[in-house]
């Protein structure tokens, strides 16, 4: 029966081609639009690092050690640490993993000093390869023993390698960071976070993440003169410290980041960061009550609005355009099937079931729907490179995936058929005789 | 013209009215917030700095030189970019400039008083201090920026100071009112927790590096004093037509007076160029907004269009026997154009009332202020418009239907 009604409808939609036309054009504009802005939207809202970020936490406390006159409300969680806390919350081992981190972007050099590589890398303390989930191509990540020796060691990745050496495998060789020379133990893979979730106070603004190209232990990379991109917040009476300087030890410039799976561990972690925390408060250290907490990566986001606002108004604004272009279909579609109720009246008379008109006139509708879906395949390609061409900054994010032609067959076939529901439910409501009577 | 025969026209097709009420009604709403958020952003990006802003230009440079004594280095380099053809007048800043994000804030009280209150509320709210956006620079920074000074004077050769706190600081009228409500501020001592600040200047208009909301984002503060850090950013005012070749020929000249900097491309711009780049996701936006406006209601008008065409192919009969039995063109005509102006007004009214849901929805979620009234009839006044101007076509393909058709069966 079912390509049956698929014939008729064919043989319908030649009909009034211009009709058909309309119909097919606007749910197609209303599908694209939507799809433009739910690829953006999801390629935004996903796991910055799936399958680890959600297990990740940030710890944020107030951990002003001086009474700050500008800004005495803690109305921001803060995630900036000192090394020497983050230090004792890394070495404490209480999580499943942690890691304190601060990204940095300075000059890698061969031992020749004739190649060199500007690059992006995370200062850390704690086992960050494994924390992160970096992939690693070759090689091991450094060990609590080399962490504590404040050994010269660090992992680059495949990119940087390639640059220096001329070969993804360049464990064992020496690379110059700063003043001093440190040892490939590693070569990871591409890691990149898909949106920013490292220092969001200060990366306000920058969307996308970004693409770490060396791991270096934090206070080995201090000694050889390299410091943080950015120097956090740095106490009175600190030394000046200027751009990249490695000078930060009166600066919060580190985000601790533990790796907590179950909600007891959560909770466990909670109260030992909190006892921390006010220990500090109360020993004087800490200015200001700390109120320490975890956040979740997710709701970090979320807290420091790192996907714009834009982006969810564009959503709800292309949701209103597809909604728009389904009531104007529905609207044609009802005069449509209206326009044919002799041809309906005929087929009941001659024993059709409300049941089998229904059907019929949805499956003329679902066709619809899926032509519609089919030519809003190039019009959603269309938008997303429209939106790339903008210099906005998640612009990146617009890229067409596989799951996007899922969606989009899934979408252009549940839109023909909802627009259907209600003119198909019309035109067989009425009785037979009727129906003849106008015919 | 009757309704009544129209009314009971629509009531054989109420479905189709209805769902063509519904979308008049939908874009009606969505189309009157989105003309509202295209205005608040129109409003935000035509925001006046009060500097002339199409003279001006500027670029970094960072030394990279150690030890290298910086004052010296920035006499010389603005003596050489004083001496570029087109150049007016330079000055060189720390960093700070209106719009480019680069702000540096921090908080003043207008007394003493006023900060021990601060420091008992535990916060500077309602204690009278504020935090203003702080401009420092060279002499010459009043005239070559163009800031308009209302009250008092520029800053004294004397008063300049390199590292240290100055003692007198111009303050832009905003901040002025706001700190000393209802009496002048010249010649008051604003204090900082360290020291008094005398007043010397106001100047009318200066905006912060980065805007923070409506009721603040006037509120800057000029110290005089010269910047002393590695990195110093050169502003350069010119003829508007001179800026990129002066650009251009600033970089040569201050890498001619000293190769050991680094001057990255992106920190050459004129000041137009440093507007855009802060506006630029609000331009976008606009441009969206737009572009989904437009496309509602080019929507609107084909559902309308084409669900008229419809219905006059319907009754070509029936308009050929009214033809046949007296009615005129323009009766015909009228009744469709009636028949859409009830349905689009139908729409309106539901519409108007989404609008205002839609806009409470909207302000929960989204930093948006409530709706003007004066949108919603302006919105109902284009939709009646576009209902009208999308049925013309078919409504005159009614119209012209012979009454001879009414002979034939259709």
């Amino acid at each position: 029966m079912f390509d049956y009604y698929l014939r008729l409808a064919l043989r319908r939609c030649r009909q009034n081609v211009p009709m058909v036309l309309l119909l097919v054009l606007t749910m197609a504009i209303g599908i694209a639009a939507c799809m433009t802005a739910m690829t953006i939207f999801r390629a935004l809202s996903g796991a910055p690092l799936p399958g680890v970020s959600p297990y990740l936490y940030v710890a944020t406390m107030d951990a002003r050690e001086e009474v700050d006159k500008d800004n005495p409300d803690y109305k921001q969680p803060d995630s900036l640490l000192k090394l020497v806390d983050a230090r004792v919350l890394v070495d404490a081992h209480r999580a499943v993993q942690q890691v304190a981190v601060a990204q940095s972007l300075t000059l890698l050099g061969d031992m020749d000093g004739r190649k060199s590589e500007q690059a992006y890398g995370l200062m850390a303390y704690g086992l960050a390869v494994q924390a992160l989930g970096v992939p690693l191509r070759y090689g091991r990540p450094w060990t609590e023993a080399e962490l504590a020796a404040n050994a010269p060691v660090l992992v680059i990745d495949t990119h940087v390698a390639q640059k220096l050496f001329g070969t993804e495998d360049a464990v064992g060789r020496s690379v110059m960071l700063g003043q001093r020379s440190f040892r490939v133990i590693g070569v990871s893979g591409e890691w990149k976070p898909r949106v920013q979730i490292f220092n969001l106070a200060e990366n306000a603004g920058s969307v996308m993440g970004q693409e770490e190209n060396f791991f270096v232990p934090a206070q080995a990379a201090l000694d050889a003169g390299v410091g943080p991109l950015i120097a956090g917040e740095c106490g009175k009476g600190a030394p000046v410290v200027s751009f990249q300087s490695a000078a930060v030890a009166q600066c919060r410039w580190m985000e601790t980041w533990v790796r907590l799976d179950t909600p007891s561990q959560l909770a466990d972690y909670g109260r030992f960061l909190a006892g921390y925390a006010d220990a500090q408060h109360d020993a004087g250290r800490f200015a200001y009550p700390p109120q320490a907490k975890l956040y979740g990566t997710q709701a970090w986001m979320t807290l420091n609005r790192v996907v714009p606002d834009d982006v969810h108004l564009n959503l709800m604004l292309a949701g209103a355009f597809l909604l728009l272009c389904l009531v104007n279909v529905a609207g044609l579609l009802a005069a449509r099937f209206l326009r044919r109720q002799g041809d309906v009246a005929i087929r009941r008379a001659l024993g059709a079931s409300r049941r089998d008109v229904f059907v019929q006139h949805l499956v003329e509708t679902g066709l619809l729907g899926l032509i519609g879906g089919a030519l809003a395949l190039p019009l959603t390609w269309l938008g997303l490179w429209i939106v790339r061409m903008q210099p906005v900054s998640y612009a990146e994010a617009a890229r067409f995936s596989p799951g996007v032609f899922v969606i989009l067959f899934a979408l252009s076939v549940g839109v023909g058929l909802l627009v259907g529901i209600l003119p198909a439910w019309r035109v067989c409501r009425q009785p037979p005789a009727l129906q003849i009577k106008i015919a | 013209m009757q309704i009544r025969p129209i009314l009971s026209t629509l009531r054989h097709h109420k479905l189709t009215a209805i769902l063509l009420t519904l979308q008049v009604a939908f874009t009606c709403a969505i189309v009157c917030n989105v003309a509202f958020m295209v205005a608040k952003r129109v409003q935000r990006i035509s925001v006046p700095t009060g500097i002339a802003e199409n003279e001006l230009s500027a670029i970094s440079s960072s030394g990279i030189e150690k030890g290298e004594n910086m004052q010296a280095r920035q006499t010389a380099d603005l003596a050489a970019l004083r001496a570029i053809p087109g150049v007016r007048s330079a000055v060189a800043v720390s960093y700070s400039l209106p719009l480019n994000q680069s702000e540096s804030s921090s908080g003043i009280c207008p007394s003493k008083q006023a900060l021990d209150r601060a420091m008992q509320l535990n916060s500077i709210d309602g204690s009278g201090c504020v935090q203003p956006a702080s401009y420092d620079g060279t002499p010459g920074l009043i005239a070559t920026l163009g800031l308009q000074l209302v009250a008092g004077r520029d800053f004294l050769p004397d008063e300049y100071v390199g590292k240290g706190k100055p003692a007198v600081a111009i303050i832009t009228r905003a901040l002025a009112q706001k700190m000393y409500p209802g009496r002048p501020a010249l010649g008051q001592s604003m204090y900082d927790g360290d020291h008094f600040i005398r007043v010397v200047g106001i100047v009318d208009t200066l905006l912060r590096p980065a805007l923070r909301k409506p009721g603040v984002d006037g509120d800057s503060l000029i110290w005089p004093q010269r910047p002393d850090g590695s990195g110093v950013t050169y502003v350069l005012r010119s003829a508007p037509q001179d800026r990129q070749r002066v650009l251009k020929a600033a970089e040569a000249a201050l890498l001619q007076a000293s190769p050991n900097r680094i001057i990255a491309p992106g920190q050459m711009q004129t000041y137009t160029q440093i507007r855009r780049a802060y506006f630029q996701r609000d331009t976008t936006m606009i441009g969206l907004l737009i572009a989904s406006a437009l496309g509602l209601l080019f929507v609107t008008a084909l559902g309308i269009a084409g669900l008229a065409n419809f219905w006059v192919q319907q009754r070509t009969r029936s308009i050929g026997i009214r033809r046949a039995i007296g009615a005129t063109r323009g009766d015909i005509l009228h009744y469709f154009q009636t028949e859409n102006f009830l349905i689009v007004t139908a729409g309106v009214v539901l519409g108007v009332v989404l609008a205002v849901v839609l806009n409470l929805l909207l302000m929960t979620h989204y930093e948006l202020p409530r709706l003007p009234l004066w949108y919603l009839p302006i919105g109902a006044l284009a939709l009646w418009a576009l209902g009208q101007l999308s049925v013309l076509s078919p409504a005159l393909r009614a119209a012209a239907v012979p009454p001879v058709v009414a002979t034939r069966s259709v």
